[in-house]
């Protein structure tokens, strides 16, 4: 039994071992959770992907080597400035000093990044602001076209009672 | 054969340009033969297109590394499969691909049509040719495929060269999915130019009432589903090959293809009101002009740079084009509205602020917003660089924020809008259709929460997902009811022949049930955990309730590529419940290019996701990534359920129809108030 294990890890150290040098070197060091955290904020600059820092998971085939070049030594820097006893803001600052204000993962809450968060809530806001007006205006429309009360009814036709049951079946088939 | 190729192409542009002069010739004209030659015309460029697609492919399979197409995406050892879809694998070729299946859709409507809407088609012709025209133009002469591999020689003469073996296939589109992708993307893409056609068509004829909505709902539901099935499909190979975990990552392309499924999707909807009301023509006119001008603007983005993109082709000029041809559709388009706009005008009354009505326009406005926030988010980069200088960088955090909540909404209303009224709710009707759906909503939302969820956009979907499909299952429930105490049959078997009597509704119902899946998926999302890990044979890890072991690695040859793989066993409270083998492939070709294949475990609750990541620097030892993604499987199934249900809304209705029976003998005099001539009603099929 005991031999029959030795074979199968020898086997497969050996099956290890064989590994081809093509696979790209990888680092698994370990970066800390608050590094994430903050690498979250921060937009992987690799140019191969459109992921942030802290998600950035980017092995796969040709995405294996730029991501890991820039998001773990990333995610690394910040966990190094935070030993230095750097907070959030100033670790933000240091990339944008280093990149610009493209590293953003997602456009800051002020000056003209301000009009990106704007945008959809004024869609949502302006849009249902837009389809009350419009459905109180078609129901407006409906009313003044509604005979005053008292007045003589008008004896409906076959042909228009027709009509309007073939409607209500039309309108309610859906 | 690359020369015939050529020429095919260049006939067919002459052909596409005759069927739109001719076409143009022919509506002002109304002569019959013009008429008649402008549709051959049209026809005989499909027939071309397709000439010209196939002479490439061959090029593909005889390995001809003359051209530089072929030697650029293929070599001799990529397999059958991949030289088929090596096709659409760069600029070239895939403009190609996108004028064969458009060749194909205006190909089936001319031939549908054929002696139909005499008044209607010339137009239609007329329009898909000027589309047809754009592209084939681009084949000739801006991206033309059939471009033969030249070096410059002595005094500057260039002398055509043969490669003994082309670069190869790009590694990322050697993988299945890929050879069904993009054939669906683009069949969704391209076939939204048949309702556009059709819309402009009928603008510009003022072709009379609703007929062009009845004509091109089919076209657009097909379209639609090849949209969500490309996205889907792009999503799944994101997941399974590129090996970052996730499925969608908010880029460029990726919300290219998403804006023209919202507007789509909103179509879809907003026919609803014209068909039984009349109302909002003008709105959805302007919809499918929107929808095909996202789908070029789609492709713009791809093509163009313009925006950061990881799916962007190499950069070229070829954006100006789009540019210019979205610039022409759009005077086209204005043109025509303000031409003929009185021709849409229609009465818009309403009963009710509660009713199918104003649901739909919620609706609407909930799927454009979606839209506008995607496309706004995708340009800010663009925006922002123009106005401050700095290019502001918009990635999935942000789209995440702002969607969603209207994704949310949209949901909300998928479970609200189809159980109210026409013209207006009453109050006991809400309490009928919603009472139960309610409850259901809230017990399922109170028991996530004391499952320990605290994520509140997740609880808030499940929520939502609980009270939509109760509401979906409730509807059928109903009808089934109905249809058992005639017949007797089992509930299963009523639900089917309710589906059958009106596929429309019952499809959409499954539709909006498989929608109901993915969104399921989607808020596990929330709970995604992964852990990375440097292992030795023997070594474990723990993610979740999986412990992960390695069992040691292995190398294989295939005809294309080396895989080094490594072992891993995945055990579940010390059992073993599967072997996963994650795998690295180097990819023969001049590019040699690596590949990943991620190992999946998947199950309803949650994927076991694991990747071979590469070698540690320093012990040469395998890393391994290992993901938790739950309730991934929904999304999947969900994207099936929509692909099924839309292919059930698309069969003909097996309807009750009236058939007339003698009536009975009278006895005696009729009475006064009797009905004249009765009918029974019998079952039968339309």
């Amino acid at each position: 039994m005991t031999k029959v294990c030795l074979r199968g890890a020898a086997a497969m150290l050996f099956g290890l071992a064989a590994l081809p040098f093509w696979l790209a070197p990888i680092g698994a060091q370990r970066v800390s959770d608050r590094a994430k955290q903050i690498g979250m904020k921060l937009k992987c600059m690799c140019g191969a992907c459109s992921m942030t820092a802290g998600g950035c998971s980017h092995p796969g085939g040709e995405f294996s080597g730029p991501c890991q070049a820039w998001a773990l030594p990333a995610l690394q820097q910040i966990d190094g400035l935070l030993t230095q006893g750097k907070t959030e803001q100033q670790v933000m600052d240091a990339f944008v000093a280093q990149y610009g204000p493209t590293v953003y993962a997602e456009p800051p809450k002020s000056g003209f990044s301000l009009v990106a968060w704007v945008m959809p809530t004024a869609y949502l806001v302006v849009g249902t602001l837009v389809v009350i007006f419009v459905i109180s205006r078609w129901m407006k429309k409906n009313v003044s076209e509604i005979p005053a009360s008292g007045a003589p009814a008008k004896a409906i036709s076959s042909e228009l009672l027709e009509r309007a049951r073939k409607l209500a079946e039309q309108e309610t088939e859906e | 054969m690359d020369v015939f190729g050529s020429f095919a192409l260049l006939l067919a542009l002459v052909c596409a340009a005759y069927a739109l002069v001719g076409g143009i010739a022919a509506i002002l004209t109304r002569h019959p033969l013009l008429i008649k030659s402008a549709r051959q015309a049209g026809m005989a460029t499909c027939g071309l297109i397709f000439l010209a697609t196939f002479c490439l492919e061959y090029l593909f399979f005889t390995d001809n590394f003359s051209i530089a197409y072929v030697a650029e995406h293929s070599n001799r050892d990529l397999s059958s499969l991949y030289k088929v879809t090596a096709l659409w694998s760069g600029m070239e070729g895939s403009l190609l691909f996108w004028s064969f299946l458009l060749a194909i859709y205006v190909l089936s409507v001319l031939i549908t049509y054929r002696n139909k809407n005499g008044e209607l088609m010339p137009y239609v012709g007329a329009v898909m040719a000027g589309v047809q025209t754009f592209f084939l133009t681009l084949n000739n002469f801006v991206e033309s495929p059939f471009k033969a591999l030249a070096v410059p020689g002595a005094g500057g003469v260039m002398s055509f060269i043969t490669r003994p073996d082309g670069n190869g296939l790009n590694a990322l589109l050697q993988y299945p999915e890929m050879a069904i992708h993009p054939p669906n993307l683009y069949s969704g893409y391209t076939g939204f130019t048949i309702p556009f056609a059709f819309a402009l068509g009928a603008l510009l004829a003022r072709y009379p009432g609703e007929k062009w909505i009845h004509l091109t709902r089919k076209w657009t539901m097909i379209a639609w589903m090849f949209q969500s099935c490309g996205i889907l499909l792009g999503a799944h190979w994101a997941y399974a090959v590129l090996g970052w975990g996730g499925y969608w990552g908010w880029d460029p392309v990726e919300n290219a293809s998403l804006l023209p499924w919202l507007t789509g999707t909103a179509f879809l909807h907003s026919v609803m009101m014209q068909e039984k009301r009349g109302m909002m023509k003008v709105w959805n006119v302007w919809l499918v002009f929107t929808t095909f001008l996202l789908c070029i603007m789609g492709t713009f983005l791809t093509r163009s740079g313009v925006v950061q993109s990881v799916h962007a082709f190499a950069q070229s000029n070829i954006g100006s084009w789009f540019v210019a041809f979205m610039g022409i559709t759009l005077v086209v388009c204005f043109g025509a509205y303000l031409k003929n706009r009185d021709y849409l005008a229609s009465e818009n009354h309403l009963d009710s602020q509660i009713s199918r009505e104003s649901s739909f326009l919620y609706n609407n406005q909930l799927f454009l917003a979606a839209c506008l926030s995607v496309l706004s988010g995708t340009l800010f980069p663009v925006f922002s660089e123009w106005f401050t200088g700095n290019r502001i960088s918009v990635g999935p955090p942000y789209f995440n924020k702002v969607n969603i909540p209207i994704g949310l909404l949209i949901l909300f209303l998928t479970g609200v809008g189809p159980l109210l009224a026409w013209r207006k709710t009453s109050t006991e009707s809400l309490k009928r259709n919603f009472g139960w759906p309610l409850l259901i909503g809230v017990i399922v939302g109170a028991a996530v929460i004391a499952l320990g969820f605290r994520d509140f956009f997740s609880v808030t979907c499940w929520t939502l997902c609980a009270f939509v499909a109760a509401t979906i299952l409730l509807e059928f429930y109903r009808g089934a009811k109905v249809i058992r105490v005639r017949s007797g049959a089992s509930y299963p078997a009523c639900a089917i022949d309710l589906t059958m009597r009106n596929t429309r509704r019952y499809g959409g119902y499954i539709v909006h049930m498989g929608m109901v899946f993915v969104f399921i998926g989607l808020a596990g999302a929330a709970f995604n955990r992964d852990v990375q890990k440097t292992m030795r044979v023997g070594d474990t890890m723990q993610i979740g309730p999986y412990t992960l072991m390695l069992q040691g690695a292995d190398t294989k040859a295939e005809q294309n590529y080396t895989a080094q793989r490594i072992i891993v066993e995945a055990l579940q409270e010390n059992k073993p419940v599967m072997m996963l083998f994650p795998e690295k492939r180097r990819f023969a070709g001049n590019n040699q290019e690596n590949g990943t294949m991620v190992a999946i475990y998947s199950t309803w609750k949650e994927d076991l996701y694991v990747v071979f990541a590469g070698m540690d620097p320093e012990t040469r030892e395998p890393v391994i990534h290992a993901f938790l993604n739950p309730l991934v499987k929904w999304i999947w199934f969900g994207g099936a359920v929509v692909v099924f249900g839309t292919i059930v809304a698309l069969l003909p209705n097996r309807r009750s129809v009236l058939v007339l029976a003698p009536a009975p003998q009278p006895s005696a005099r009729p009475l006064p108030h009797a009905v004249t001539t009765p009918a029974v009603l019998r079952e039968g099929h339309d």
